[in-house]
C-alpha cells in the first residue's frame, strides 16, 4: 500500500475539513458577497477590505491571533465559554472556524464578481414576472452565477486542503482530530521521513491537479469560449 | 374609463420627478421625452423598481402605492419590456417565456400563450437558448415573457432603443399588432417621434421630470409649447382611411376629417383600411388663395387657430384647422410677414410630402 | 524616497567584509539573544546573525546547503549524522544538557506531578512534537516512564516546536504544558506561572550539541564564536536559563549514542 493508516486518516480529515468549510462559506459567502454586491453603503469598502485581509496576512500570524482569540482570555473564548461550548483551539470545530476565516477571501471574491457582472437587472426581470426575491435569487441568480459558484467552491475547497500554518498555530496536531495531510507532511519532513512525505505530498497533488482539471473541463464559461 | 394615477415627487441635485397625472388604462400611451427627461425613472416607479417616498399610484382604483403602503414589484399585475432583451441565459425560449406564466396565479386568459406565441411570430425558436438569438427575436421573446403573465398593464421602456434600423423595422409590425390585437394598455417609453406616431394613442411628452403635454395624441402633437421641444420633427398625425386605390397612377386616396389626401401607393393598402400618417410641419406651405397649376397634389382650405414662435428666431409655426384636424405649418417670419397672416384667415395649405406610418 | 531607502539596503549588505550565520534549535531562543549580545558587545566590529528552528528542519536545510557557520542542535543525534556525511569542519561539541519540567499558567504546576496530569480538570497538555522535536521525545519519554501516558494520550496536543508549545500554555488554551527548562526561565514566562522540574531519570539525556558547518572551515569569525561559548560569561548565561553544562573545558566528544 502506498499510504499508511495514519496518511490516509489525515486525508480522510483534511477532505472532511475542506468539505464542512466550502459548505459553510457557500452560505455565510454567499450573504457576504450579495450584501457587498448591492450594499449601497459606504463603509462596505471597509468590509471589503477586511474580507481581503486573509490573503495578504501570514496565515501563522493569523492563526497565532486565533489561537489567543479563541483561548480563554480571548474574546472568541470568553463567548464560547458563556456558550457552555468547549474552547474551540485543538478541536476539529476550531479548525472549520479557522479554515472558514482564512479561506474566506476565496469564496466572497468570485461570487462577488459573479453578483456584480450579473447586476440587478435579471431580478429587476424576475420582479416583474412575479417572483419574489427569494424566488428570484435561487431561480435566476443561482444558475446564472453557477461558474462562480464553480470556481469559489473549487478555490476554497483546494486552498483549505492546502492549509498548513493556521492549523499548525490551532490545531495541536491531534491524530484523527486535528493533524490534517499538510501537517502530516511537514511532520513527515521534519522527522526525515522524506519518502513518507514524498509518497503522501504525491497523493495531494495528483488529487488537487485533478480537482482543478475537473474545473477546467467543466467550467461552462470556459466552454462558450 | 379607468385611469392610472400616479404622483411622484423627487428630488436630487442633478435630477428631479415632479408627476401628477392620469392616464387611461387603454391603448397605448407613449411617453415621449429626452434621455434624462425622467420619463424612464417614472416607468420605474409604475413598476415599482424604483421606491419615490410618499408617492402615490393607484391603477383603476387599486392603490399600489401610498405613504404607508408599497405593493411589490412581483405582486403587481403587469408586465415590463425593458431596453435590452434580459432573457435568462440558462433558459430557452419557451422555458423563458414559461417563467413569469408559471408564478401567476390569475388565469383569467385574456390572451393565451399560443396567441402570444403566434402574434410575435417565435413559433420556430421556442427550444433555442437566448445566446442563438437574434437581437429582434430576443426582443420579441422578452415581450412574449412579459405578456404571459397576463399582465393588466404592459410597460415598456424604449423596447426598440438597442436594435439598429432594420431590426426595428423587424419588431415594429408587431407592437404595432399588439396594438391592435390586446386590450391591454400599454405604457410606452420612447424618445423617438417615430414611434409615437406609429404606436400611440395618447402622448405624454416630459421634460426635466416635469409632463409637458398630457392627452390624445394628434392633439397633444400639436399642443402649445410641444413644438419648440420637438424641434425638426414638428408635425401632425392625421388619420384617416383608404378610400380609392388608383391603380393608373399609382396613388391611393385618405380620406380624413376635413378632407382627402393623395398619397403614392406602397402597394400593401387595402381599402377602407384605417391608416395613419405623419405630415411634418416644414413640408406644409400656406397661402392666401388657392394655388394653381402647381406641381403639389395636395391643397386644403381651411382657418388659422393659432401663430406660434418657433426654435428658431427666423420662423413661426402656423396652425390650421381643416374640418376636424389641425395641420401646422412651419414659416419663416418674412414670409409669413408678407403674406400678413393672422387668426382666423382663411387659407390654403399645401402639402409636400405626407408619410404613410 | 523608497530608491532611497533601497540603495541603503543595498548598501549594508554589501558594507561588512564577514558575516556569520548561526542557525540554532527553538529551546535556545532567549539564551543565544543573550549570548550574541554579549559577544558584540565584545567584538563590536562583527557581524552574526540568528536563526532559529526546529532541530530537524535546520538539519535538512544544511544538507540543502542552506548558508549556516554554525548548528546548534537540541539533539546530538543530528550534528552526528551531518558530520558522518561530511557537512562538518569541526567536531561534534556537546555544549549543554537540556532540562524539561511542566508549566502551567493557571495551575500551580511547581507542584504538581506528572501523575497529576491524569486530573480530568486538565484537558489539554502540550508537548513538543515527538516525531521531530527533541524535548518532544524526551516528555513522551517521561510520561511513559510514569506510566501515565496511555491515560493522557488523547489530552495532549502537539507543538511544532518548544516555543509554540510554551505558546500553547502561555494563551492558556492548554492547561499545562512540558517545556524546556531554557523557555520557562525566561522572565516573560517565568512570571506568568511556576515550574516544576522533571526528574532526569525518566528520560534519556537531552545532549545538545554543535558543530561548524563545512561552508565556515577557514571562517574566523565561527570559531570565535565558538570558543566564546566556551568563557565564562557565556556559561554563566546558559547556566542561568537552566542547562547543565559540560563541566571540563576539553570534554568534548560525543558520549556515543545512536
Amino acid at each position: 500500500m502506498l499510504l499508511d493508516d495514519n496518511d490516509i486518516q489525515t486525508i480522510c480529515l483534511t477532505l472532511k475539513l475542506a468539505s464542512i468549510t466550502t459548505i459553510i462559506l457557500l452560505i455565510i459567502g454567499t450573504l457576504l458577497a450579495w450584501w457587498l454586491t448591492h450594499s449601497k453603503r459606504k463603509w462596505k469598502k471597509i468590509i471589503n477590505a477586511i474580507v481581503a485581509l486573509p490573503l495578504v496576512l501570514p496565515p501563522s500570524v493569523l492563526g497565532f491571533y486565533l489561537l489567543l482569540a479563541m483561548g480563554p482570555n480571548g474574546f472568541v473564548g470568553k463567548i464560547t465559554n458563556a456558550l457552555g461550548i468547549s474552547p474551540l483551539p485543538f478541536t476539529f470545530s476550531g479548525l472549520v472556524v479557522a479554515s472558514v476565516l482564512y479561506s474566506l477571501p476565496f469564496m466572497v471574491q468570485p461570487l462577488n464578481n459573479a453578483f456584480e457582472s450579473i447586476g440587478k437587472r435579471p431580478l429587476e426581470v424576475a420582479a416583474t414576472l412575479r417572483a419574489s426575491p427569494l424566488d428570484a435569487f435561487f431561480s435566476v441568480i443561482l444558475p446564472m452565477a453557477l461558474p462562480g459558484y464553480l470556481t469559489a467552491s473549487i478555490l476554497t475547497f483546494a486552498h483549505t486542503v492546502g492549509e498548513f500554518g493556521v492549523v499548525l498555530m490551532i490545531g495541536g496536531n491531534i491524530p484523527g482530530k486535528t493533524r490534517v495531510s499538510s501537517v502530516q507532511i511537514y511532520d513527515h519532513v521534519e522527522a526525515l521521513e522524506y519518502a513518507a512525505a514524498h509518497r503522501l505530498a504525491l497523493v495531494m497533488v495528483i488529487f488537487s491537479f485533478l480537482v482543478l482539471l475537473a474545473l477546467y473541463i467543466w467550467n461552462p464559461k470556459s466552454k462558450k469560449e | 374609463m379607468d385611469n392610472i394615477e400616479a404622483r411622484f415627487n423627487l428630488s436630487f441635485s442633478n435630477f428631479n420627478l415632479d408627476v401628477n397625472i392620469k392616464i387611461p388604462c387603454q391603448g397605448v400611451t407613449a411617453i415621449l421625452g429626452h434621455s434624462g427627461s425622467g420619463k424612464t425613472t417614472l416607468l420605474r416607479c409604475i413598476a415599482g423598481l424604483d421606491y419615490v417616498k410618499n408617492g402615490f399610484l393607484s391603477y383603476g382604483g387599486e392603490v399600489w402605492q401610498n405613504e404607508k403602503f408599497l405593493l411589490p414589484t412581483n405582486k403587481r399585475p403587469l408586465g415590463y419590456v425593458f431596453q435590452e432583451a434580459h432573457l435568462f441565459p440558462h433558459l430557452n425560449v419557451l422555458e423563458n417565456i414559461g417563467y413569469g406564466l408559471k408564478r401567476t396565479k390569475t388565469l383569467n386568459e385574456v390572451i393565451n400563450l399560443d396567441q402570444i406565441i403566434g402574434l410575435l411570430g417565435i413559433n420556430g425558436i421556442l427550444t433555442r437558448r437566448p445566446e442563438k438569438l437574434s437581437g429582434g427575436e430576443k426582443q420579441r421573446v422578452a415581450i412574449a415573457r412579459a405578456l404571459a403573465v397576463n399582465p393588466r398593464l404592459l410597460l415598456m421602456d424604449e423596447p426598440l432603443a438597442s436594435l439598429d434600423t432594420k431590426l426595428k423595422q423587424e419588431v415594429l409590425p408587431y407592437l404595432q399588432k399588439l396594438h391592435n390585437e390586446l386590450k391591454i394598455p400599454i405604457l410606452y417609453v420612447t424618445h423617438s417621434p417615430q414611434e409615437v406616431s406609429q404606436l400611440a394613442d395618447y402622448l405624454i411628452v416630459m421634460k426635466s421630470g416635469k409632463v409637458l403635454a398630457n392627452g390624445p395624441l394628434s392633439e397633444t402633437f400639436s399642443k402649445t409649447g410641444l413644438p419648440v421641444y420637438l424641434g425638426d420633427e414638428i408635425g401632425v398625425i392625421i388619420e384617416g382611411i383608404i378610400g380609392e386605390i388608383d391603380t393608373k397612377w399609382n396613388l391611393v386616396r385618405i380620406d380624413f376629417d376635413g378632407g382627402i389626401l393623395w398619397v403614392p401607393d406602397n402597394e400593401q393598402m387595402i381599402l377602407n383600411q384605417k391608416v395613419r400618417t405623419r405630415i411634418i410641419a416644414r413640408d406644409v406651405s400656406i397661402a392666401k388663395k388657392e394655388p394653381e397649376k402647381c406641381s403639389i397634389q395636395n391643397k386644403l382650405s381651411g382657418k388659422i387657430v393659432q401663430i406660434l414662435n418657433d426654435q428658431h428666431k427666423g420662423k413661426l409655426l402656423i396652425y390650421v384647422s381643416i374640418g376636424g384636424s389641425v395641420f401646422v405649418s412651419r414659416l419663416t417670419r418674412k414670409a409669413s410677414s408678407e403674406l400678413a397672416l393672422t387668426v382666423d384667415d382663411h387659407v390654403w395649405v399645401q402639402i409636400k410630402s405626407v408619410a404613410i406610418l | 524616497m523608497f530608491i532611497v531607502f533601497f540603495m541603503l539596503c543595498l548598501l549594508s549588505s554589501s558594507a561588512y567584509a564577514e558575516k556569520i550565520t548561526i542557525a540554532a534549535a527553538a529551546d535556545l531562543k532567549y539564551a543565544m539573544d543573550k549570548i550574541v549580545k554579549v559577544f558584540k558587545k565584545n567584538h563590536p566590529l562583527e557581524d552574526l546573525e540568528v536563526i532559529f528552528g526546529s532541530s530537524g528542519k535546520i538539519f535538512a536545510q544544511i544538507q540543502q546547503g542552506a548558508p549556516y557557520d554554525l548548528y546548534f542542535a537540541a539533539d546530538i543525534s543530528y550534528p552526528q549524522e551531518l558530520s558522518k556525511n561530511g557537512f562538518a569542519s569541526s567536531d561534534v561539541k556537546l555544549y549543554a544538557i537540556g532540562k524539561i519540567v511542566l508549566w502551567s499558567t493557571t495551575h500551580n504546576a511547581s507542584k504538581m506531578t506528572l501523575t497529576d496530569l491524569k486530573d480530568t480538570k486538565i484537558k489539554h497538555i502540550a508537548i513538543a512534537n515527538p516525531k521531530h522535536a527533541p524535548y518532544g521525545k524526551r516528555a513522551q519519554e517521561a510520561l511513559e516512564a510514569t506510566k501515565v501516558w496511555n491515560d493522557i494520550k488523547s489530552k495532549i496536543v502537539y507543538g511544532d516546536n518548544i516555543v509554540q508549545t510554551a505558546q500553547f500554555v502561555q494563551s492558556g488554551n492548554a492547561d499545562i504544558g512540558i517545556i524546556a527548562l531554557s523557555i520557562a526561565m525566561n522572565p516573560e514566562l517565568s512570571n506568568q506561572g511556576a515550574h516544576w522540574p522533571i526528574p532526569d531519570n525518566l528520560h534519556k539525556p537531552l545532549e545538545q550539541a554543535y558543530i561548524i558547518t563545512k561552508r565556515a572551515a577557514n571562517n574566523k569569525l565561527a570559531r570565535k564564536f565558538a570558543d566564546f561559548m566556551e568563557t565564562t560569561p557565556a556559561r554563566e548565561i546558559m547556566i542561568k536559563y537552566g542547562f547543565v553544562l559540560p563541566k571540563e573545558r576539553d570534554q568534548t566528544k560525543n558520549p556515543g549514542k545512536k
